[in-house]
């Protein structure tokens, strides 16, 4: 039994992506995009203690540094000079604005580690079956293949090797070579194999009728009530992209980066967005707390 | 089948005219454009796909296909950026037509990405490995794909064509204005690995692309499946 924030349909949480992701994009402030990656870190620890942004921080860090550094050194938009450098001027807009993005940038792929955590490959076939149900039964009948397939190429590379092909030795054009050999072996195998799958598929049946599909996940009231306030949220969020209380101005001259009046109350519900998973996780944990 | 051909063709061409003229625009409506691009692209082709009725075995044959093309990089783990998905993809096309060599591009990209992780750049991988099957399985009748001078060099155009859009999606996440310098400087990063993804291509397009395209061909005779699309 799926709990928390995973346990909504895969509907709703594919929305709760799409205007989160939007949200990023549009919302070009310092301090709400500050406030998003926080939210965003928050909303991976708790899910899973941080362990898959943990895998992936290193890439983050590094595409985050890499646009920070080079977005002043190519954008020559700006009033304020900071420095000058190798007869280039380094304006405080173009740092700003390379913060922005690199903001931006690690808020995004902080967000599609919960993706990956959350949309597990069951739910993204399902939506995926919902639009193309076609093309969905090839991606599950491929993601089967995969791990036989993996296990197929270690049995096909032990006995190659004792007929003295491998891939240990020798230079890359001859690994390469032997590489593909393989992979050539395994086709004729599988596509042999998979001739017998087809059989069998159309022995039960496939094709005679429309394909009729078991519904994994079922649509409660707890979904309504989430895809109601989801509408809600993005609305205000929309409102305030609208407004443009919502993004810093750089050109002609730089806005001041406190925030005013609106301002404050469209932080706080683009907070409440993004943060939608801690509130459901955080239901959880507290009612554990209490019972235990 | 002329009328996808000519949807998907247009489609291409209002993109790249747009990139042109417009590359403002496109920056600053990233998530607009992207999916748009996606759509035009895929779309008339998928809802063909999706229309079309298919023999079980055509279906599991693809779904082979698209598994082999994601699982072939797993013996090549060991030497970097050299991996066949590309070939696979390429010579899979030729044999089996447009149609399936978007099918087994793009679907490989999601499989893999569904193992390895998605990311917002699973599209344009999806986009990228679709769009190097569907071109190839168009010309696969022309001389360009029977001369293997010009497969080889189709693989190697395909490589660094690869490497530069798979750039972009940090572009259109906003970096900065879409201009030559920055085009250039982010794609001298990934130089030497898009140089070597499309050696990899040429190597395995001239070693195996012939053989690879004859047992498909066997195949396509022995069971009496993809008879229409050539």
């Amino acid at each position: 039994m799926l709990r928390g924030f995973r346990s909504f349909h895969p509907f709703v949480l594919l929305l709760y992506y799409i205007i989160v992701i939007a949200g990023l994009m549009m919302y070009q402030h310092p301090v709400f995009l500050t406030a998003a990656l926080l939210s965003i870190i928050f909303v991976n620890l708790i899910l899973d203690k941080g362990v898959e942004l943990n895998k992936w921080k290193y890439m983050i860090i590094f595409l985050a540094l890499f646009v920070f550094v080079f977005t002043p050194l190519f954008n020559q938009q700006g009033n304020i000079v900071l420095f000058e450098l190798f007869s280039r001027a380094f304006y405080l807009e173009a740092v700003i604005q390379g913060a922005m993005i690199a903001l931006t940038l690690s808020g995004i792929l902080a967000l599609f580690t919960t993706f990956n955590i959350i949309i597990t490959s069951d739910k993204f076939l399902y939506l995926f079956s919902k639009f193309f149900p076609k093309w969905a039964l090839i991606l599950m009948l491929a993601l089967r293949f995969m791990p036989l397939f993996r296990k197929r190429l270690a049995d096909i590379q032990d006995v190659q090797e004792m007929k003295g092909v491998s891939m240990k030795d020798g230079k890359l054009r001859e690994k390469a070579q032997n590489g593909m050999l393989f992979i050539q072996i395994l086709l004729t195998y599988s596509l042999e194999e998979a001739v017998q799958t087809a059989d069998s598929m159309s022995a039960r049946g496939y094709g005679l009728q429309k394909r009729s599909q078991y519904e994994a996940y079922l649509w409660k009231s707890r979904d309504w009530a989430m895809l109601v306030f989801l509408l809600l949220l993005s609305l205000l969020t929309l409102i305030g992209w609208k407004s443009n209380k919502t993004i810093l101005t750089l050109t002609p001259e730089l806005e001041s980066m406190m925030l005013q009046g609106h301002s404050w109350f469209y932080l706080l519900s683009w907070i409440l967005l993004i943060s939608l998973p801690i509130w459901t996780e955080g239901k959880e944990v507290i009612k554990w707390n209490f019972y235990k | 089948m002329a009328n996808e051909k000519g949807i998907t063709i247009i489609g291409v061409a209002i993109f790249f005219l747009l990139l042109v003229f417009f590359p403002k625009f496109i920056v600053q409506h990233y998530l607009l454009i992207s999916i748009l691009f996606i759509i035009a692209i895929l779309l008339p082709s998928i809802i063909r796909f999706s229309r079309k009725s298919m023999t079980s075995r055509e279906m599991v044959m693809l779904a082979v296909l698209a598994a082999i093309a994601g699982v072939s990089r797993v013996p090549f783990a060991a030497l970097p950026s050299v991996q066949p998905t590309t070939f696979v993809i390429i010579a899979s096309a030729i044999a089996l037509g447009p149609q399936s060599g978007l099918v087994i591009g793009a679907s490989a990209a999601l499989i893999s990405n569904m193992v390895l992780g998605q990311g917002p750049w699973t599209p344009w991988q999806m986009v990228c490995w679709g769009m190097a099957g569907f071109i190839a399985g168009l010309l696969a009748n022309t001389f360009f794909m029977k001369h293997m001078a010009w497969r080889l060099i189709y693989g190697f155009i395909v490589g660094f064509i690869f490497g530069w859009v798979m750039n972009m999606w940090i572009f259109f996440s906003g970096f900065g204005d879409l201009t030559l310098e920055t085009f250039v400087l982010l794609n001298t990063q990934s130089f030497l690995f898009d140089l070597a993804h499309a050696l990899s291509n040429v190597f395995f397009l001239f070693l195996f692309s012939m053989i690879w395209i004859k047992t498909l061909n066997r195949f396509k005779e022995k069971y009496g499946v993809f008879q229409e699309d050539g």
